[in-house]
C-alpha cells in the first residue's frame, strides 16, 4: 500500500514538474533575460516584457517544443493507464502498457533536452541553464525510474 | 433679406473648400503577417483631377506604442526614394504605378519588430487636400509552428493506432479461440494471457466482454486442469 501511494506520489511530481520545465520560459537565463521553449521575458526599467523568441533555428526548437508538450501528454496519460490498470489488471501481470508510455514520456523529454543543449545557446558566455532545464532533466530520471519500476512491477496475487 | 442670403451663401461658399478638389487615399485594411513574409502595403488614390506629372507618395511608420512616426518612403518627379537609414533599410520596395494611381510598397522579410502602423499620404498637384490613410500592421508571433503541431499530431496518431490496432487483434485472437482444437486453445491461452496484461482500459464494451468471456474461458480450463 504504501509502496503504491509513494509511486503514483511520484508519478504526480513527475508530471509537475514536466508541465513545470514545458510550460515556464525558464530554460535560458541571463541577469536580465529568461527564455526559452515559447517566448522571452526581458527585464528593463524593472519591468519585465515579454518578447518573440529572434533569431533561432526554427526547426530545432520547433522539435523541442514538440517532444516537450509529448512527454507531458504521455506522462499523464501513463497516469490514467496505472489507475486503470490496477483495477483491470489479472493478478501478478506487470504494468507493461503504463511503463512504455512512462518511457515513451522519458525519451521525449531526453529528447528536448539533449537537443536544447546540442543546439540552443550553445556558444553564449553570458547566462546560464534555468530551472526549467534543470527540471526537464529531473523529470527524465524520474520518469525513467518510474518507467523501469513499472515495467519489473507485478500486481500482487493475494 | 434677398441680399443677406446672396451675401452670407458667397462667403460660405469661399470658405467651404469645393469637395471635388479633395483627395480621397484608399489603403489596405488591417493586416496580419507571419515572421519573413513579405507584405504589399497599397495605397491608391482618387482625385478629379488628371494624374499630374508631380503625383508624390510619402509612407510614414510608427511603431505600436510609440507616438512619433518616420517617413520610410517618398516617391517624387518619378523617382522613388526608398528607406536606407531606418528600420527598414533594404527591406522595401517600390511596386506601385504613379501612373495608375497605385503607390504600394512591398514590406520583405517582416521582422520581429514590424508591428504598427503605416500611413500613405498622396498628393496629386493641384489637388492636395485630402487626409492620409492608415493601415496597420500586425505580425503574427511564430506560430506554435507547423512543425510542432505535426510531430505532436502524428506521435499521437501513432499511438492511437497501435493502441486500436493491439485491440483488434485481441478480438480476433478471441474470436478464435472459440473454434479451434484443445492443443491450439493451450497455445492461444498462452499468447492470450502474455498479451492481457496490455492495454486494460476498455475501447469497447464488446470488446470486453469478449476479453471477460476469453477469462472466464481460460480460468475455467484452468481450473479443470
Amino acid at each position: 500500500m504504501l509502496v503504491l501511494g509513494g509511486i503514483i506520489l511520484l508519478h504526480v511530481t513527475t508530471i509537475i514538474l514536466l508541465l513545470v520545465a514545458t510550460i515556464d520560459n525558464a530554460w535560458w537565463i541571463t541577469d536580465t533575460v529568461s527564455t526559452d521553449l515559447w517566448g522571452r521575458w526581458e527585464l528593463s526599467n524593472n519591468l519585465w516584457h515579454f518578447t518573440n523568441l529572434k533569431n533561432y533555428p526554427e526547426d530545432y526548437l520547433q522539435a523541442i517544443q514538440a517532444t516537450a508538450v509529448l512527454s507531458c501528454i504521455f506522462a499523464i496519460l501513463a497516469l490514467f493507464v496505472f489507475v486503470a490498470q490496477l483495477f483491470t489488471l489479472p493478478k501478478g501481470q506487470r504494468f507493461t502498457f503504463t511503463g512504455i508510455l512512462q518511457l515513451i514520456a522519458c525519451l521525449c523529454i531526453m529528447i528536448a533536452a539533449s537537443i536544447y543543449t546540442a543546439q540552443l545557446h550553445a556558444s553564449e558566455t553570458e547566462g546560464g541553464y534555468g530551472h526549467s532545464y534543470v527540471l526537464a532533466w529531473i523529470s527524465f530520471v524520474f520518469t525513467l525510474f518510474l518507467a523501469v519500476t513499472y515495467l519489473v512491477l507485478r500486481k500482487k496475487s493475494e | 433679406m434677398l441680399t443677406v442670403l446672396a451675401l452670407a451663401s458667397v462667403v460660405l461658399l469661399g470658405i467651404v473648400p469645393d469637395p471635388s478638389q479633395a483627395i480621397v487615399i484608399y489603403t489596405g485594411w488591417e493586416r496580419h503577417a507571419l515572421l519573413g513574409s513579405d507584405v504589399r502595403l497599397s495605397c491608391s488614390f482618387f482625385s478629379w483631377r488628371w494624374t499630374s506629372d508631380d503625383v508624390t507618395f510619402s509612407w510614414t511608420y510608427r511603431p505600436d506604442g510609440s507616438k512619433d512616426s518616420i517617413s520610410i518612403f517618398h516617391y517624387t518627379g518619378g523617382m522613388a526614394y526608398v528607406d536606407n537609414k531606418g528600420p527598414f533599410r533594404d527591406r522595401l520596395e517600390f511596386v506601385g504605378n504613379p501612373g495608375r494611381r497605385d503607390g504600394s510598397i512591398l514590406l520583405k522579410n517582416l521582422d520581429f519588430s514590424d508591428n504598427g502602423t503605416f500611413t500613405c499620404d498622396a498628393k496629386n498637384p493641384p489637388d492636395i487636400v485630402g487626409r492620409p490613410q492608415s493601415s496597420p500592421l500586425r505580425r503574427v508571433p511564430i506560430q506554435a509552428g507547423v512543425i510542432t503541431g505535426a510531430i505532436i499530431g502524428v506521435v499521437l496518431g501513432l499511438l492511437v493506432l497501435i493502441v486500436v490496432i493491439y485491440y483488434l487483434m485481441r478480438f480476433l485472437v478471441a474470436r478464435r479461440v472459440f473454434s479451434l482444437s484443445v492443443s491450439k486453445h493451450g497455445k492461444k491461452k498462452k499468447e492470450g494471457s502474455q498479451q492481457r496484461q496490455g492495454p486494460a482500459p476498455p475501447a469497447d464494451p464488446s470488446k470486453v466482454k469478449a476479453a471477460a468471456s476469453e477469462k472466464k474461458k481460460q480460468e475455467s480450463r484452468k481450473d479443470k486442469k
